[in-house]
Parts: C-alpha cells; structure tokens; sequence
C-alpha cells in the first residue's frame, strides 16, 4: 500500500479526472462506498514516522491552509493530508454554477500546489483517531502523528427531517461543491417553465450563513430571464434573513419571483408525492434543495471532539487546540465558540494561526497571537456582489470582535473585488 | 605560534557556533516577528504582499510612510473602505509600526495582469500629466507621500482613478487636491489604459 501512498503523491490521484469525479456519483455518495473498500485493503502503518509530523485531515480550506503553513513556516517537519477528492473544488462561489455563470471545473483546483512543497497527499478519509498512541487510522492501516489538524467541514443531520433518511441519496443538498452543484443546475435548466423550485434553510448554525440567500438571488436571477413563470419559494427555519438581511431585502426587489417564507422549519419530505412539510403547511415543489440540519464531520464526532451538544468541537482561540483532546487541533467549520461565522475565509484564516502556532509549539517557542479575519463576498446578480468584512482581536486567550462592516450597496466594483479575493485566497489556500 | 593556533581553535570554534547557530535559525519565517502579524492579509493581498489579482493591490515593498498614511485613514473612515476599515483597526491592534516594517521590507514582484499592447501605448500618450508628481517611470516620491504605481495591480490602479473623480477617496484631504483636479479632466474610458501601462512598467 505504500505504493498506492506513492502513487497519490506523484499525482496519479489526480487520474481520476473532474468529468469521471462528476460522473462517478450523481449525489456523492457512491464515492464514499468506493473510499472505504480501498482503505480496509490498507494494513499496518503507512509511512513509518522518521521526524516530527503533523497530520491533516481534510484538505478544504482550513486543512489544506493549515498543512501549507506548517511547511512554508518549517520545511523540517513532515506534513501528511488526507483527503479523499482527488481535486480541491471551491464551495465559494458555487452558488454561480446553478445560475450558469460558471462552470464547475472554473472552481476546481488541484493539490499539485502542495505537492510541490513535499506535502504528501493520501487520498483516502480517516477513519478513527487515537489520542493515547497519537495514531490516525485509514481502515487497517494508520499513521503516527506529533500534532493532528483535523478540519473535517460539516456532515448532516439526516434524521432531523421525517422521510429524509431513505432520501437522502437522490434529495439534494448542493452544500458541498462537487456533483450535487451540477447535478443541481442540471435540474434547474431542465424544470419546465411555470415550475416550482424550494429552498429550504437550515437553521443555525450552519456552513456559510449568507450562502442560502446568495443562492437565491443566483436562482431568481436565472429564472427570471429564462423560465418568468417559475417562482422560487425559500422556507427559511430561521426568524429572518440570518446574514446581510438589509442588502439581500435590497437585492431581491429586482426578483418578483422570490417567495421568502421566514420561521418556516421543514419536519418532513414526502418524495413520491413531491412534497416538504413545514409545521404548518405542506409546499409542493418540481425541483427541491433541501439544506438539512448540520454538525461537524463524521470523524470530529466520532473521535469526541464535540461537545455535550454532538455538534461542534470547542476549541482553544489561540492555538485551535481541542479542548477535549490534548495535540489535536481543529480548524474550520467544524469548529463552534469563536464570534466568527463558518466561512472559507475564516477557515483559511484558522488553519494558518493553527500551523503557526503548532510549529512554535514543536520548536518549544512561545504561541503568537494570530486573530482571524472574515471577508466574505455575495453574488446578488448577474454582474453585481455584496461583501461582509468582520475583524477581529485576541483579549484574555479569547477572539473578541473589533468591527462587523458591509459595502454600503450591491455593486460591479465588490463582484469585481470578490474575484480578486477568490484568486488571491485559493492561491493562500493551495499554491 | 601557541598564540596562533589557540586564535585559529578559537576561530574555528566561532565558525562551528555560527554555523550551528545559523543552521537553527534557518528555521524559516516565524523567525520574523512580522510574519505571525501579517497572515491575515495574504488571503487578498497574495503572499508578502504581492497580489497576483487584477483587483487586490499590491502592498509589497509600500513606503513605510505612505502605508501607515493609508492603514490610519482607513481606520479612521476617511479613506472609505468597507474591506479595509475593520481590518484597519486589526492592523492598529496587532502593531502598526512592525506591519509597515514587514511589508516595506518585502520585495516587489510587479502584477502579471497585463493589458494589451494597444491599451498600454495610449495609456502612456495619456500619462502625461500623472508623471509630473508620480514621476517619469511611475517611481512616485515618498517624500511627498506619492505612491510608486509602476507594477501595480491594473484593476485595482483603475477602480481608485474613478474613486479620486468621483471625490470619494479621501475627499477632505487638501494634499490629494492636485489628483482630483487631474482625475476630473481625465475620461472614464482612459482609466483602463492608464492601468495598463502603469501596471506593465517595471
């Protein structure tokens, strides 16, 4: 099996190519199957430790930033990252592919950036962790780590909906750009006009706050110059607009076609008769996003690294050090506690003060304080984007925010400034 | 000659404590106490400042004087900024003084966003009355506070053309009047020309 390892870090990983990724799995989840029969094939430990290593699990944009600083701040310590895509695909501005302004492959990088700074990939998920012989198991197999970063994103919180288990194979989320967002699109362009689309919004917290009501806008916009007589009904769990309320009322004056319905919680799917009930209605669609309820990743759960809540992981806001788990650090959406939103731009932000401060930590050398930063684009049309920009300080070990700040009104000059971000910040993320 | 060769002992002995001194501290960047400042500012500015966007300006090698001019007033509001307001004031909070150092001390690496051959030729024609403060290659001159502009960011050069026309950048500030008299004469269209040939000048 080292030389499947091999393999991975010469970038044969990268064979399966985006269009076979795409195909391999209409709703993802045939993926997962594939990943867990390979890893039970793996035995022993994968790469024998020789000098100190920091493991990552997942590689999105808090684990891989976190893997890329551990190397760029000291290129003596060995980094492995776990990842089972083959490709790095951008959630933000994924929103734009149901919309048809971008394609799917526009979003997709891949990780050859951290390879050539000696990172090794694996592409397989882990499996477990064992704090006591600080080991990272991959079915049979494991690796030995000094430090562990585990930056697993959100899973769902299937059971919360009534019919949703059995559906969740063919109901779809779209919450993780990859397949879904296609597939997704895909059922957009091919509903008939006069069709109805629902949203559903999950409340908090969960990944990318603006995200929803960014979709809707893409969604409206697209309808609105191609099927006029679709209308896009938004049941939202929460009392209201939960990110940018003011700017986004603003945007979707320019989308008759938005029927936003605030404090509507859905309890139940019913597929076969193409229905979401909330508590006190039941809203017919063609095509259904449904976003479920979420937590952290399976693995953060399952290591007990979340709370008494089975959620979020608490983490210290200095080093993201677990407050459960001694040496293992979590990064990213996974994480809860912190006056910071689940974004790209935080995770990204998390997982350099996380690096940073495990290198000092290895070195035997005092932690510096590393506030994060959120900078966090919306797209409201076709040409037009909104931004929030919250600041942060470290008082007493504790991350307190300075400001929140938004653009003043949806403008080209902020859409053009969010592409200038999403290139600078994937470069931070994977060059 | 006893003499001697206890110096030489004692100067290899220096040479071997260098070396192992300076092997230790190859460490990388977190040996500069700037580095562990400035890691929020790569996610739009690039690494070391240098962005590669069209749209993020380049900080990389700023005169300390005019980056600290630029870090207060947007702290302030009076170069407005929804972005950089609020991490203006992080800035002021993680230390003003070493950021400036940090990024005045990185070296420049000009944007790799170029304009077309065209576009960058009447920029220059059109360049005239910019070079009698920013200087004939674009240098600027700090003393005065004038920025380099040549390399910069072309998107980013020209958004900021139509903010000084439009007096919406720093419009109380009596040093930037001469800009804003030059940026109203100046057409809209002309603006991505002049980005284009400061940003292809080296």
């Amino acid at each position: 099996m080292v030389a499947r390892v091999d393999d991975a870090a010469k970038g044969d990983g990268m064979t399966m190519t985006r269009r076979r990724f795409l195909h391999s799995a209409s709703v993802g989840l045939g993926l997962a199957g594939g990943l867990a029969a390979c890893a039970s094939t793996i035995k022993g430990d994968i790469a024998p430790k020789t000098g100190r290593r920091v493991v990552v699990i997942g590689g999105g944009w808090g684990g891989a930033t976190a893997a890329r600083y551990v190397r760029m701040a000291d290129p003596s310590i060995e980094v492995v990252l776990l990842e089972p895509n083959g490709d790095f695909v951008s959630c933000p501005f994924s929103n734009l592919v149901l919309s048809g302004l971008r394609t799917i492959d526009s979003l997709t990088r891949s990780y050859d950036g951290l390879r050539s700074r000696g990172i090794r990939i694996i592409n397989e998920a882990a499996t477990a962790i064992e704090p006591d012989t600080k080991r990272v198991r991959i079915g049979e197999g494991y690796l030995a780590y000094d430090r562990l970063v585990v930056s697993p994103g959100i899973d769902f919180q299937w059971d919360q909906i009534e019919g949703l288990p059995a559906a969740r194979d063919t109901v779809l989320h779209a919450w993780k750009a990859g397949p879904q967002t296609v597939e997704l699109a895909r059922q957009i362009q091919s509903m008939a006009d006069g069709g109805v689309f629902v949203l559903t919004v999950p409340p908090v917290a969960y990944r990318c706050p603006p995200g929803p009501y960014e979709r809707v806008c893409q969604v409206a916009w697209y309808l609105n110059k191609n099927k006029p007589k679709s209308k896009l009904i938004v049941l939202d769990a929460n009392q209201n607009i939960v990110s940018k309320t003011a700017l986004f009322r603003t945007a979707w004056q320019a989308y008759p076609n938005i029927d936003y319905r605030a404090s509507n919680k859905v309890i139940a799917l019913d597929t076969s008769t193409k229905e979401v009930r909330t508590e006190f209605d039941r809203v017919k669609y063609d095509v259904l996003n449904l976003i479920p309820p979420q937590r952290a990743g399976a693995i953060a759960v399952q290591a007990d690294l979340v709370g008494p809540d089975k959620r979020w992981c608490e983490v210290d806001h200095v080093t993201y050090e677990s407050v459960k788990q001694k040496e293992i650090h979590v990064v990213g959406d996974a994480t809860i506690g912190l006056p910071v939103p689940k974004s790209g731009n935080v995770a990204n932000a998390m997982g350099k003060a996380a690096a940073l401060s495990i290198v000092s930590l290895l070195k035997g050398q005092p932690v510096p304080l590393m506030p994060p930063g959120n900078t966090c684009y919306s797209w409201v049309s076709d040409r037009e984007a909104i931004a929030v920009i919250n600041s942060y300080k470290i008082e007493n070990g504790k991350v307190v925010q300075i400001e929140q700040k938004l653009t003043p009104a949806q403008s080209v000059a902020v859409a053009q400034r969010a592409e200038g971000w999403r290139l600078s910040i994937w470069s931070d993320v994977l060059s | 000659m006893i003499i001697g060769r206890a110096s030489l002992a004692l100067g290899l002995a220096v040479l071997v404590l260098l070396a192992v001194t300076k092997e230790a501290r190859a460490a990388g960047p977190l040996d500069n106490p700037g580095f562990a400042k400035v890691i929020t500012c790569s996610a739009c500015h690039g690494q070391n400042g240098n962005s590669r966007s069209d749209m993020m300006p380049i900080i990389a090698g700023l005169d300390p004087a005019y980056f600290k001019k630029q870090i207060e007033s947007y702290a302030t509001g009076k170069r407005s900024s929804p972005e950089m307001e609020p991490y203006a004031k992080e800035i002021q909070f993680l230390g003003l003084d070493q950021i400036t150092a940090y990024f005045a001390s990185q070296k420049r690496q000009p944007t790799p966003i170029r304009g077309t051959a065209n576009a960058i030729a009447k920029g220059k024609v059109a360049a005239a009355p910019c070079a009698v403060c920013h200087g004939q290659n674009g240098a600027g001159d700090p003393a005065r506070l004038i920025p380099g502009l040549a390399g910069q960011a072309p998107g980013y050069l020209a958004q900021q053309m139509l903010l000084f026309k439009q007096d919406t950048r720093e419009p109380a500030d009596q040093l930037l009047a001469a800009k804003r008299a030059v940026m109203r004469v100046i057409p809209d269209s002309q603006f991505a020309e002049l980005a284009a040939y400061y940003g292809s000048l080296r």
